[in-house]
């Protein structure tokens, strides 16, 4: 008898200690929203004629990064049989001010490479800038139209490819692998 | 020496018995070797033994028998003494078929698989997910072969809760590519309990559990240990662990500690780039005694990894996965072999402290009261530009404490009775340096919980019955995957009851059967909630719901176990569970368009499945020396709401060995062949626009291996080499995720020492 009340003494005491852990005041704090510098939420290509003539300004906005919000994107007509030099520009316009993206694929030139492919047969598209190693960016490109029509265009940006694989030099992407960072497609006519 | 000078008191006679641990079968031909004095003998068919005359002293003895595990005792020898020793067999042979309730925490009528000390010795080079691989029953989950977490009976992360030291383990469970963060080499025993409900432990978990347990500090004055040290040829990986041990007259400790590193890895054609690994973890056992009825211990874990995951396997866009799948070989991968890890990668450190006193006033009545801290540590490391490969792209910081009271009670009449209380606090907090929005979000959650366990054990039957409480209160602070960004904040709370109930009867000594029902709930993880963005590796845009209802688990076992002429012994396991609510990442009928190109999108659902399946293991003991066991599991998981089959769940196999032991062989005892062979269905119970590509084809690996022991003067000695995937099969894993960029580990030649000192 003695010895089952020390016991449920016992079990008593053991609960008791335990009482105090089971209030729940704790205040959590709010985040802090992290600095999503590495985020490229606008490509712009500019499309300058070398002849003179009116720029052409093709963009692709989604601020939201990999979030629901629908991305804008233009349409725009191009001119047939005329050359125009290619500029592009990346921007983080989910922080203001805007910063540019486009300086580090100029100081990393070497681990990326811009791939444009389009679904006209008569276009032409040349890099016309060059890394350290003396092989194609794609920041700076000519590009040249051909008759009208309608079709589209698609800019890849690639990270860490193998830039020495077949025919990666001169724009074509079968063999160029590394990981995707930008993949955008515009639709664009040729008048 | 402690062996008395004196001639007289060289003659003691020194005899007994060696029978088995469990059924108290004598053990013939088993070996008794006495150090100090280089004598020993051999048991007759009766499992007796005698010693030529003894001096008096205090001994160390090592009881080696074929098929069991060599034990070592200290004793003191006075006088004419006749002792008995016990051993217990290898769980490979025999532990399976025990379905036992001694205690009712430790045992129950559930069914179990154990992993022993020496199977454990004998896969050093494993982590624990891999070492449990070849149970009946258990597969894994990968993503390469660094990164591996357990899958019991088609459940795993956060539907399976796994015990270090009787603490539950609180990391990140949540990522399907998250390893458990524990070192294997620290246990002595790791148990795989097949159950349907473990209502003793707090967590979530839907039936099955597994439990580490650590070394128990024998009984010796002495220092003693253990060092075994393994090399492997695949990725030129070696290791060293090393357990010390004393137990003084009050205090008692061990120190375990590991190191390990391994370079790229090689599938059968070339090298995984980048799966390299290193690890070092510690673990600090103290025990003491205050008096005969109150004891306390206190036990701090450390384990540290850096694991590398294939280079190849970070891409960007659907584009570039649909590119990989049709890859001879991953991209980036490298013709040389190297040690190096780079981006890809990850960097746990989980560090555990446990302290726990048991106060046993009456033999009939015990007290426990737990306190346990766990910090866990993750940082995930992506390819990244301009240099940000360095920082972190996941960094999660996760604190736990955890207090628990327990108690037990024996009756005369064969109950026994378990109570207890539970408290457990997450604070899971985020680095904000990682530049990249967090996975999972900032949340602090609080979890109570009761329990009531009663059972009866008689000589034929035990019987078992539980309920247990829970309440969770959970804080949750989340930035808007919309913009502006912005702060959410959620707070949840979850009642949940569970019961489960078992049953278990002897028909003879021959054959066994037993039943368990269990009823148990699931609160939904934190991941399945709010996650919310691009899951690395495959790429996927994981979309949480923060409306999901919790889990609930109907599940039934049926085992039955025994032998036939004791030749054949068996276990086979049926179990059937049916989930409502449960949650799977089901595709959606959306490709989400982003400036990295276009992502498939998948969502927590909810749906009511049912997983059902079977376990078989037999053994045949064709000779002494020579036996045969084959494993086989079965399972089927079905969304049966919308008719269509559960995703990840495992494949079908069959899994046999073939061993020829002698007993003595020169020096050597214990002499072991193995050849195995297991072969891997292909998973057809999948439809093809729920994955990117279709199941690999099944695939069969044959593996050898040969071990031996032997005394050293006064250390045991035991070495193996084995031999995994001998033919060097190209193969690929449904269960592992690297499958859509490479092939599986080619053949790799293991060579293990294990030294007792």
């Amino acid at each position: 008898m003695l010895k089952m009340k020390s016991s449920n003494l016992c079990v008593m005491i053991c609960w008791s200690c335990l009482l105090p852990f089971t209030g729940c005041d704790d205040e959590l704090k709010d985040p802090v929203i992290p600095n999503e510098e590495e985020l490229i939420t606008t490509l712009t290509y500019r499309l300058i004629p070398t002849e003179g003539g009116e720029t052409v300004v093709l963009t692709y906005k989604d601020l939201d990064g990999d979030g629901p919000g629908e991305a804008i994107v233009s349409v725009q007509t191009l001119s047939a049989l005329t050359s125009y030099n290619g500029v592009l520009d990346l921007l983080n316009e989910s922080q203001s001010p805007s910063s540019s993206i486009t300086e580090e694929i100029e100081e990393e030139a070497i681990d990326h490479q811009f791939f444009f492919e389009n679904t006209f047969d008569d276009w032409q598209i040349q890099y016309a800038d060059t890394d350290f190693n003396g092989q194609p960016i794609g920041l700076s490109t000519l590009l040249t139209t051909g008759v009208n029509g309608t079709g589209s265009l698609t800019i890849t940006l690639r990270h860490e490819p193998d830039k020495n694989g077949t025919g990666v030099g001169s724009g074509d992407m079968t063999l160029a692998g590394g990981e995707t960072d930008i993949a955008v497609t515009f639709l664009i006519s040729v008048q | 020496m402690p062996v008395g000078l004196l001639a007289q008191t060289c003659e003691v006679k020194v005899g007994g018995r060696i029978q088995d641990g469990s059924s108290s079968e004598p053990i013939a031909y088993a070996n008794v070797f006495f150090k100090e004095a280089l004598q020993g003998a051999v048991s007759d068919e009766e499992g007796f033994f005698e010693l030529p005359l003894l001096c008096r002293g205090t001994y160390h003895v090592v009881v080696s028998h074929i098929g069991c595990q060599t034990k070592e005792f200290y004793l003191s020898v006075y006088q004419d003494t006749v002792m008995v020793f016990e051993l217990d067999h290898n769980s490979q042979l025999l532990d399976e078929l025990a379905i036992s309730s001694t205690l009712i925490s430790e045992t129950t009528t559930q069914e179990l698989v154990t992993m022993d000390a020496h199977s454990i010795s004998q896969n050093t080079d494993k982590n624990i997910a891999n070492m449990l691989d070849n149970l009946a029953g258990v597969s894994t989950l990968k993503n390469g072969n660094n990164i591996a977490k357990p899958i019991v009976n088609g459940l795993y992360g956060n539907r399976l809760i796994l015990l270090n030291n009787g603490v539950a383990q609180s990391g990140q469970q949540w990522g399907a590519d998250h390893s458990p963060e524990i070192d294997p080499l620290a246990a002595d025993k790791i148990t795989v309990i097949k159950g349907v409900g473990a209502l003793e432990y707090q967590g979530s978990n839907l039936g099955s559990v597994i439990l580490v347990t650590p070394h128990k500090i024998d009984n010796e004055p002495h220092l003693h240990g253990k060092a075994r040290y393994f090399f492997e040829s695949n990725g030129l990986g070696n290791g060293l662990n090393i357990r010390l041990q004393q137990h003084l007259e009050k205090l008692a400790w061990s120190v375990v500690g590991t190191a390990k590193k391994k370079g790229d890895s090689r599938a059968s054609d070339y090298y995984l780039t980048n799966t390299g690994s290193s690890e070092g973890d510690l673990a600090l056992q103290l025990e003491y005694a205050h008096n005969p009825l109150w004891k306390s211990e206190v036990y701090i874990s450390s384990f540290n990894a850096r694991l590398g995951v294939l280079r190849g396997a970070h891409i960007g866009n659907l584009t570039d996965l649909e590119e990989a799948l049709t890859r001879e070989k991953p991209f980036y991968t490298q013709d040389q072999f190297s040690y190096q890890i780079t981006s890809p990668s990850q960097n746990v450190n989980h560090h555990l402290l446990k302290l726990h006193t048991k106060f046993v006033p009456h033999e009939d009545h015990q007290f426990d009261l737990t306190y346990a801290t766990q910090w866990d540590i993750r940082k995930e490391f992506d390819v990244r530009r301009g240099g940000r490969s360095d920082i972190a792209a996941l960094d999660l910081n996760q604190m736990t404490q955890f207090v628990e009271g327990k108690y037990k009670r024996y009756f005369s009449n064969d109950w026994e009775l378990a109570s207890g209380m539970q408290f457990n606090r997450i604070d899971n907090v985020n680095s904000t340096s990682t530049g990249i929005l967090p996975l999972i979000p900032d949340y602090i959650s609080f979890e109570t919980g009761i329990f009531v366990l009663a059972s009866k054990k008689t000589d034929r039957m035990t019987f078992e019955l539980g309920g247990r409480y829970d309440y969770l209160d959970q804080r949750v602070a989340a930035i808007s995957i919309s913009l502006p960004r912005e702060i959410l904040r959620y707070y949840n709370h979850f009642n949940n009851l569970s019961a489960a109930s078992g049953f278990s009867y002897s028909f003879s000594k021959f054959l066994n059967a037993s039943y368990n029902l269990g009823l148990v709930s699931r609160n939904p993880a934190i991941n399945e909630l709010y996650s919310n963005g691009l899951h690395q590796g495959v790429s996927g845009i994981e979309e949480g719901d923060p409306n999901l209802k919790r889990e609930q688990s109907l599940k039934n076992t049926f085992s039955l176990g025994g032998s036939l002429n004791q030749k054949i012994l068996f276990e086979l396991l049926y179990y059937d569970q049916r989930i409502e609510n449960y949650i799977f990442l089901n595709p959606q009928d959306e490709l989400r368009a982003t400036i990295r190109g276009s992502f498939p999108v998948f969502k927590y659902t909810q749906a009511t499945a049912r997983i059902f399946g079977f376990d078989v293991t037999s053994t045949f003991l064709i000779s002494d020396q020579l036996n045969m066991v084959l494993r086989s599991s079965f399972l089927k998981g079905t969304d049966i709401q919308n008719e269509r089959p559960l995703i990840y769940m495992p494949s079908n196999n069959l899994f046999s060995t073939v061993n020829y032991q002698m007993p003595q062989v020169g020096n050597w005892e214990q002499v072991e062949f193995q050849i195995s062979s297991k072969y891997v269905f292909e998973q057809k119970n999948i439809l093809s626009s729920q994955d990117f590509t279709r199941p690999p084809e099944g695939y069969h690996l044959v593996g050898l291996k040969i071990s031996g022991e032997r005394q050293l003067k006064n250390n045991r000695l035991n070495i193996f080499l084995r031999i995994d995937n001998l033919l060097n099969v190209a193969y690929r894993d449904y269960l592992n995720r690297q499958r859509y960029f490479a092939d599986d580990l080619g053949i790799n030649f293991v060579t293990g020492v294990n030294l007792n000192f």
